[in-house]
């Protein structure tokens, strides 16, 4: 099956991508690449986030305050923007993902019933 | 996200921007970087491994465009970034800018400059209370049909004692005093004599002071007095303690007890104009405002039944119609002409007093405003001609900034902001104009316009502008938006840029038919001017029946005190005689003097009209029309030049003890005598028979526009003015202004206490007589001429843009050996196609629409064939001179040059 876009343009995942990024931050902060690709391997490949969803995400999260970019040198001795969630962040991520379990529960509900 | 922050991120986004910005530039650089190495560990060449992250990325610069998007405050950032390019787009594209900007900045200045005058005037709320409310109760005459006539005092006090329709009711009489004041000359004042009711009635409150009491509105009262604010201004340098001190009013003193506010004008001025008699100071050539309030003091024994001196105002009681006022007012009518003689075929007549105020102004006005508009209308049209004209030409950036990823919602505000930027700067530059023009308006405006005074550019005339302007600025801003939906990327790159213009069939159809609508609106107002040019120019070829150049008048008015009216001795007044002849003895010595006289009235001043018998045929009179009494002197007749037809005319011997006499006009002969012999008939009014000796020409006294009514002309001596009024006209072979300090001086020296005013030249008081008229006609002369030039100018610019774009083409013909003419021939028949099509469309639009200029014309139709072959003509000359100049240039082709720019 061919990748699905995370991407701000498919409907169906329209306000899925904050989701997805804040909970991807959870773990340890990451520079924008990190994330992509770190949702790549979670979901085995399901997901691709390109980069002109991806950046406008991270940039808007980040005025609003749940995740904080950091300039550090990468590995490489590069130097990259690396995110990590704030405490807001994590509120957010508890509340947000509430709101994604009863939106599924909700759906399988529909989807099963007969 | 609380405020803090967003403020925080606004400001960032606003102010930080260089490091917002190269903070991206690194990340996004970063990405790729660390992307490519991905794809070279993964196994891919370098060149490839960054290529293929390059596409993955999908555009660096489109991921920043949306990065940007998404910001807090990037509206505001980009709006202003907006701004900026707009402004430099038009500093780019100067002439453009300046084309654009100056054309919407007359159409907007004159639109503000005339929705000023419509909302000062007609508009603006009046500082009175539930003004609907308030009418005039005019009395009525069936036997002369006149609707409008003033009232008499027990006429008006019947009225109120019975009347139930009414919350109340006032009434208002005009008169001129003289005031002298402690040094200087003499000065002559508008008074208006009110019951206590009126200005309480009207909703005025005095500044300082009070209005009159109801003990003081008496028979014999005391002598009080009310005086504007400013006359106030004028020659009391606005001193408070004025209250309660005392003015001197022909030479009698009066305590003044308050001061009246500027703006409690509710139309006195329209209101007397209005009247068919006791006009006042309404036919006055100067100085029309009230400067002081006496109380009516009415007095029913000296001012009885059958005199009709007084104006009767009233308010509507709550839910009172003017019709059901009318209907009761009716019937109290009825029963006064049942039981009183005098009152036999006198109606009242109940009119809202905003049309009495209003109504002779409002259609001038209104249609002012719709020719102003229009010319807005066409002045925009130009501008998308120009918008559009140039938005080919960027079809190219369009492309580049799409291919750059600007989203067409981004471009769209882009667009937008610029031609907002566009109409704001041309709206401030319009206001500017609109100030000027305003200035200039006001200084050419008939006086006789209510509330002029008050006109002024204030902020809700500005919001009004504004709200216009950014209504121009939207929809200019969305046309490019339209036009760029129809870009193809790939071939709008390709391409020069230039060429691409031919290819929508539906754009190339647009421009034209803007020319059209542009020219068609010109038409219309072209038409309209013409009309009022033509109504003017005829009403200027009336014969007036006087010859008013070289004549100079002078007005003034004896104080009754030193030149007693008693009517025990009428019509034998000493002093008011003594006077008269004295004043043309002197005035008669002057040198260049001609000839002089005296008169009631100046020559186009109404006068008023009397009810009358012709001796033996009493019974006939009473169905007749009241006649004008016009009271001169002998030398009245070769001083303004009013012509004899038969018999003799007055002469000086008429005097005081002799036979009475008069003259009948032309129109009086006619209606009365028709197939009779005037001539030694005797006509019988104020209690004298008076015999016919001769037959006169028809003055037009009631103004140019309207046929001379019937009228006698009495001996002055034989007839005085119990007012002591009196005009002076002098006729001399040089210019008449000359005479005017020599004038004043022999009135001073017979006389220091008198006031002498409207002193000018009479050809002035003739050209002030048609002043609305004028006014109306050049402005929208001016409006027709601009719409005219700008649709010129839009003929022009899409001649030229045809001939551009068919340079090629017309280059082949020439090779090919085609002659000058031809080519021209080509442009011309384009430019004719243009011009009748407008001209066609406009002079449909102009027969439906002129009809509401028809309370303006004059011995001319709506519909005028003249005027609309006279247009048509002048618009195909104007549409041919503006196809002359692309003409020339298609001419001047050169084929070489032509076929190899493509």
């Amino acid at each position: 099956m061919a990748p699905i876009r995370a991407d701000s343009r498919t409907d169906l995942l329209r306000g899925t991508l904050d989701l997805l990024i804040l909970q991807t931050l959870e773990l340890q902060p990451l520079h924008g690449l990190g994330v992509a690709e770190r949702i790549r391997q979670v979901t085995r490949g399901t997901f691709f986030v390109p980069a002109g969803s991806l950046f406008p995400a991270l940039h808007r999260l980040e005025q609003q305050g749940w995740i904080r970019g950091e300039w550090a040198a990468s590995d490489e001795n590069r130097r990259i923007k690396a995110y990590g969630l704030t405490q807001a962040g994590r509120r957010q991520l508890v509340a947000e993902k509430r709101n994604w379990t009863r939106i599924v529960t909700a759906m399988t509900q529909v989807l099963e019933s007969r | 996200m609380s405020f803090q922050a967003k403020f925080v991120s606004l400001w960032r986004t606003l102010f930080r921007r260089d490091r917002l910005e190269g903070e991206l530039d690194d990340e996004l650089q970063a990405y790729v970087d660390l992307l490519t190495r991905q794809k070279i560990r993964a196994g891919l060449a370098p060149e490839a491994a960054r290529r293929s992250a390059l596409v993955e990325t999908g555009g660096v610069e489109q991921v920043k465009e949306r990065v940007r998007e998404a910001r807090t405050g990037a509206w505001v950032d980009q709006v202003l970034r907006d701004v900026r390019i707009g402004l430099r787009m038009l500093r780019r594209a100067p002439a453009f800018a300046s084309v654009a900007i100056f054309t919407l900045a007359l159409g907007i200045g004159a639109n503000t400059a005339i929705f000023s005058v419509v909302y000062g005037v007609l508009l603006r709320p009046a500082p009175f209370a539930d003004l609907d409310r308030l009418v005039m109760v005019w009395e009525t005459d069936r036997h002369s049909s006149t609707t409008r006539e003033p009232a008499s005092v027990p006429d008006y006090l019947d009225f109120s004692a019975r009347a139930t329709r009414f919350e109340k009711l006032a009434a208002l009489a005009a008169g001129e005093v003289n005031l002298t004041p402690a040094d200087g000359d003499p000065v002559r004042l508008v008074a208006m004599n009110v019951t206590h009711e009126l200005l309480p009635m009207v909703g005025i409150s005095p500044i300082v002071g009070r209005t009159f009491s109801e003990q003081e509105d008496v028979r014999r009262g005391p002598s009080v007095l009310l005086i504007s604010e400013s006359l106030w201004g004028r020659l009391l340098n606005r001193d408070p303690a004025i209250v309660g001190r005392t003015l001197r009013l022909d030479e009698k003193p009066y305590t003044v007890v308050g001061i009246v506010p500027d703006e409690a004008d509710f139309g006195v001025l329209q209101v007397l104009s209005a009247a068919a008699y006791s006009r006042g100071f309404a036919d006055r050539s100067e100085h029309t405002r009230v400067d002081v309030w006496t109380p009516l003091q009415p007095d029913p024994e000296s001012l009885p039944r059958d005199t009709h001196p007084i104006f009767v105002l009233g308010r509507l009681a709550r839910g009172a119609s003017p019709g059901s006022a009318q209907e009761e007012m009716a019937a109290i009518a009825a029963d006064l002409e049942r039981t009183y003689a005098s009152n036999d075929g006198r109606g009242v007549f109940v009119e809202p007093l905003t049309d009495v105020v209003f109504g002779p102004v409002r259609p001038a006005l209104f249609v002012l405003l719709g020719a102003v508009g229009l010319v807005l209308l066409v002045a925009s049209v130009n501008v998308t001609n120009l918008l559009l004209a140039r938005g080919t030409t960027r079809f190219r950036e369009v492309a580049i900034r799409t291919a750059l990823g600007a989203s067409a919602g981004r471009l769209a505000r882009q667009f937008l902001v610029e031609s907002l930027v566009l109409t704001l700067v041309a709206a401030s530059a319009g206001m500017g104009l609109a100030f000027v023009g305003l200035k200039g308006l006001l200084a050419i405006a008939p006086a006789d316009v209510p509330r002029l005074s008050l006109v002024s550019i204030d902020i809700r005339v500005l919001g009004a502008t504004l709200g216009v302007s950014l209504l121009i600025g939207v929809v200019f801003g969305m046309l490019p938006t339209l036009q760029a939906r129809r870009v193809d990327l790939q071939t709008a790159l390709k391409s020069g840029g230039g060429l691409l213009l031919s290819a929508g069939p539906g754009r190339s159809r647009l421009r034209p038919a803007l020319v059209i609508a542009e020219l068609a609106l010109a038409v219309i107002l072209v038409v309209g001017a013409g009309l009022l040019i033509k109504s003017f120019w005829q009403l200027r070829q009336v014969d007036p029946g006087f010859r008013p150049a070289g004549v100079l008048k002078a007005e003034y008015q004896l104080p009754p005190g030193r030149y007693p009216a008693d009517f025990a001795v009428w019509p034998n007044f000493k002093e008011i005689h003594a006077f008269t002849l004295a004043l043309l003895h002197r005035a008669g010595a002057l040198p260049g003097v001609e000839s002089v006289a005296i008169a009631g009235n100046h020559p186009l001043d109404q006068g008023f009209t009397n009810s009358f018998v012709v001796v033996g045929r009493e019974a006939e009179a009473k169905t007749w029309p009241e006649i004008s009494v016009r009271r001169v002197t002998a030398g009245y007749f070769r001083t303004v030049g009013l012509g004899l037809v038969r018999g003799r005319l007055l002469q000086d011997s008429d005097a005081t003890s002799a036979p009475a006499v008069l003259l009948v006009n032309e129109a009086a002969a006619r209606l009365f005598f028709s197939g009779r012999e005037p001539l030694g008939a005797q006509i019988s009014f104020w209690g004298a028979a008076r015999t016919i000796v001769g037959v006169v020409a028809n003055e037009r006294f009631h103004g140019l526009a309207a046929a001379s009514p019937p009228g006698v002309y009495v001996p002055l001596a034989q007839a005085p003015s119990a007012n002591g009024a009196g005009v002076l006209l002098v006729r001399t072979s040089r210019d008449p202004v000359l005479l005017s300090a020599p004038i004043r001086a022999a009135v001073r020296e017979l006389d220091p206490g008198l006031a002498v005013f409207g002193v000018e030249p009479l050809e002035e008081t003739v050209s002030r007589s048609v002043s609305e008229r004028r006014f109306t006609m050049l402005l929208l002369g001016l409006f027709a001429a601009l719409a005219l030039v700008l649709a010129a100018t839009g003929i022009h610019g899409v001649l030229s843009y045809a001939v551009a774009q068919r340079t090629r083409e017309i280059g082949v013909r020439v090779a090919l050996g085609a002659r000058p003419w031809r080519v021209v021939r080509l442009v011309l028949m384009e430019g004719l196609v243009l011009a009748v099509a407008g001209l066609v469309i406009g002079l449909a639009g102009a027969f439906a629409l002129t009809r509401l200029l028809a309370s303006l014309l004059y011995g001319t139709t709506p519909t005028d064939p003249v005027t609309f072959i006279g247009v048509t003509l002048f618009l195909m000359v104007v549409a041919l001179a503006a196809t002359c100049i692309p003409a020339r240039h298609a001419t001047r082709v050169d084929p070489v040059v032509a076929l190899r720019t493509e």
